[in-house]
């Protein structure tokens, strides 16, 4: 039996906003449900148990921020935020809070789209273990911990298998800066920047193509960083 | 103030009636209880003339009851010769033990005088400070301070403050003719030096007011004068500690209006900045959701077969109109002194990468050429700033160049400079500026939004101290924007735990 399609719920106050976002997710093949606004969104979450919630955060009568720990619930729904470009703190501190990813306004239509899948995608991710992740020539197993590149071994340090492990996944989702220093550096690294930096210029050196302008291990300006892969 | 002193005729008479009056009782105890003690009822007369009239009728007190004692009580009585030795002792103790007791008595009444005094001065200093405590500005402080001045010292009182052309006159009291020439130089010299000066000062003065500094922290606040009708001194010595302790009450009041005036100019300009941010998010949001509507409508006629190039130019409009308005903001918030600097280790790889993301519609088919070494040092500065800034030499770069955009990073020492090329037709005649006169840039061909573009890049580039450069190549026709990053951190020489090898 096919499964049913994924249920999305768009939280929106603007009306011409919520009624393009409705017809480009279902021609997507989403089942989209609306809500105006904070109290709108909570009721609906609890009547239509939503797979993923569409959340602008600058909602009339209630600060988007606070929504997003009402919103998740148990068991979690992925969240994603609308926000401004510039927006960079809230961002962070939206993904902090229990966010899995961002649009920003105005939103680039397949890019949208791809993180609803990226996000989605966890939800089947955690219920079947997920042990080889394959973007284009680099395929990263997971359990036996190997890199390889167009079939060649990739040599990489323990810490940047970590950081490669860690973004891998969680393929096509943003990781802030402090999640990937906390997880491969430990807590107490949380705020050394730098050593996130070297180790990503040494993986972009062995893996990418053109190393100076990576197509795969993506940076967010202010946030962190995105393992673009569709696997 | 001084208890007054009873004329000296008072005090020694009555001093004597006293002992007389002892005497008298002496005269009728003794018949009847004996001699033996009535030297000791001598002792109260002393004790009082002590405490009334002070030390010297005290002293005469002493004397005089010792030849009292002598004359009526020793014999042989009614003359002053002593018969006995004993009774000689007598006398001697009486007299030491009446001016010892004299002495203490004396003593006491001075510093009971003296506490009276302090008293007497700081109740005055109060009153003055309580009566300054409601002023609210420098005029109100002057109006009290020349009014209990003048009643205290019972003369007339002036206090100038240095305004914004020489002297101002806070206030007189009482209200009269204008100062001399005079008057101004020696209140500007006791100002200046801290020192009276005017009518009866050391330095002499053609003037006829005596002016008194009011000073806090070695800086001259005001200047107060004093002058008395008589033409005397206002002030005489004694009383001239009260005067300084006032004075300083008066520049501690000035003190604390100036302060309050200030806390009053923060909360007002917290305030406006505060309103400023609201606005401007507020502002922000309602420019850009119309825009987001516009720009997912045209995503969605791009799917339904309508004229590709009609979607194709209400796209590039509404990202036109998008940095446009991406740039006021910035414009605003510059001018707002709102510009908040985070700064983090920064790979130019990252912004670089972000720019062109973003701009990837405008590049469309172009050629952009990235050369970014593999250990260019990490530059530390905003990301948001930075970010904003590319967008906008890009977004020009492509406008007004040709067909090919050139980004390259090299290390420079310690430096790191961030070049990007286009093989346009290149600046203006006075190309060869720096982007400190980009006014003449916005007055060519560059124009249109680029005006407002450059302002933020210089803007941006002057709140994270990067140095903007604006010139033309010297290979081939184009401009050559270069951004020189100072706050480096070098990638060689540490393994990705973030140890010195």
């Amino acid at each position: 039996m096919p499964a049913a399609p994924p249920k999305l719920l768009v939280v929106e106050d603007d009306q011409q906003i919520a009624a393009l976002l409705r017809s480009t997710l279902t021609r997507a093949g989403y089942k989209v449900v609306e809500a105006r606004d904070g109290r709108a969104a909570l009721s609906a979450r609890e009547i239509d148990r939503p797979d993923l919630i569409l959340l602008d955060l600058g909602l009339p009568d209630h600060d988007g921020l606070d929504l997003i720990g009402q919103l998740r619930g148990e068991p979690a729904t992925r969240i994603i935020i609308v926000s401004a470009r510039e927006a960079t703190e809230q961002k962070v501190t939206a993904l902090d809070l229990g966010a899995d990813d961002y649009v920003t306004k105005p939103f680039d239509t397949g890019e949208l789209l791809a993180r609803i899948r990226a996000a989605l995608r966890q939800k089947l991710a955690s219920e079947t273990e997920r042990q080889v992740v394959q973007a284009n020539e680099i395929r990263i197993d997971l359990l036996l911990r190997t890199v390889t590149r167009d079939g060649a071994a990739v040599h990489l340090t323990p810490k940047e298998y970590a950081l490669l492990a860690e973004l891998a996944k969680w393929p096509g989702r943003v990781l802030t800066h402090k999640h990937l220093l906390s997880t491969v550096w430990g807590p107490a690294q949380a705020g050394q920047t730098e050593y996130l930096r070297v180790a990503m210029r040494a993986l972009r050196q062995k893996l990418e193509a053109t190393p100076s302008q990576p197509t795969l291990l993506i940076n967010e300006p202010g946030v962190g960083y995105r393992f673009l892969a569709e696997a | 103030m001084d208890m007054k002193q009873p004329p000296a005729s008072l005090s020694y008479g009555a001093t004597a009636v006293m002992v007389g009056a002892a005497g008298l009782v002496g005269l009728f105890v003794a018949p009847r209880w004996g001699v033996a003690s009535v030297d000791l009822l001598f002792l109260p007369a002393v004790l009082a003339a002590a405490t009334l009239f002070g030390r010297r009728p005290a002293v005469f007190a002493a004397l005089l009851s010792a030849l009292a004692y002598n004359y009526l009580f020793v014999s042989p009585i009614h003359s002053l010769r002593v018969d006995r030795l004993n009774d000689l002792v007598t006398i001697a103790v009486l007299l030491a033990v009446a001016l010892v007791v004299s002495h203490l008595a004396a003593a006491m009444r001075s510093q009971a005088q003296l506490a009276a005094a302090a008293a007497a001065r700081n109740a005055t200093i109060a009153g003055l400070a309580g009566k300054l405590l409601s002023a609210r500005i420098v005029e109100d402080i002057a109006e009290v301070a020349t009014h209990e001045l003048a009643a205290l010292f019972e003369c007339n009182a002036t206090m100038l403050a240095p305004g914004s052309d020489g002297f101002e006159i806070l206030a007189r009291e009482p209200a009269g003719n204008p100062l001399t020439p005079s008057d101004v130089a020696a209140a500007t010299i006791a100002l200046d030096t801290g020192e009276p000066a005017g009518r009866g000062a050391p330095r002499l003065n053609p003037a006829d007011w005596l002016f008194y500094p009011v000073r806090r922290e070695h800086a001259g606040l005001a200047a107060i004068g004093l002058a008395r009708d008589d033409g005397g001194r206002p002030v005489d010595d004694a009383r001239r500690p009260l005067l300084e302790n006032l004075l300083d009450q008066v520049a501690l009041a000035m003190a604390r209006v100036v302060l309050e005036r200030e806390v009053q100019s923060v909360a007002g300009l917290r305030e406006r900045d505060r309103l400023r941010s609201a606005l401007l998010s507020s502002v922000g949001h309602d420019l850009r959701t119309p825009l987001t509507a516009i720009v997912a409508a045209a995503a969605e006629l791009n799917t339904r077969s309508c004229p590709p190039e009609l979607v194709a130019t209400i796209e590039a409009e509404a990202d036109t109109l998008r940095r446009y308005i991406d740039n006021l903001l910035g414009m605003a918030r510059i001018e707002a002194d709102g510009v908040r600097v985070h700064r983090e280790p920064i790979d130019l790889v990252d912004a670089v990468g972000a720019a062109v993301h973003d701009l990837r519609g405008r590049l469309g088919g172009r050629i952009v050429q990235i050369d970014l070494p593999p250990d260019l040092p990490l530059v530390r500065a905003d990301p948001n700033l930075l970010h904003h800034m590319l967008i906008n030499l890009f977004d020009n770069a492509v406008r007004h160049g040709g067909d090919t955009l050139h980004i390259a990073g090299l290390a420079n020492g310690s430096d790191v400079e961030l070049v990007i090329e286009d093989d346009g037709p290149g600046l203006p005649e006075e190309g060869g500026a720096t982007l400190t006169r980009f006014g003449r840039i916005a007055g060519s061909d560059r124009t249109g939004g680029a005006g407002l573009g450059f302002a933020i890049v210089r803007g941006f580039a002057e709140a994270m101290g990067v140095a903007v450069e604006a010139s033309n190549r010297t290979d081939r026709p184009g401009a050559r924007f270069a951004l020189h990053f100072a706050d480096t951190t070098p990638i060689a020489g540490k393994d990705d735990a973030g140890c010195a090898t």
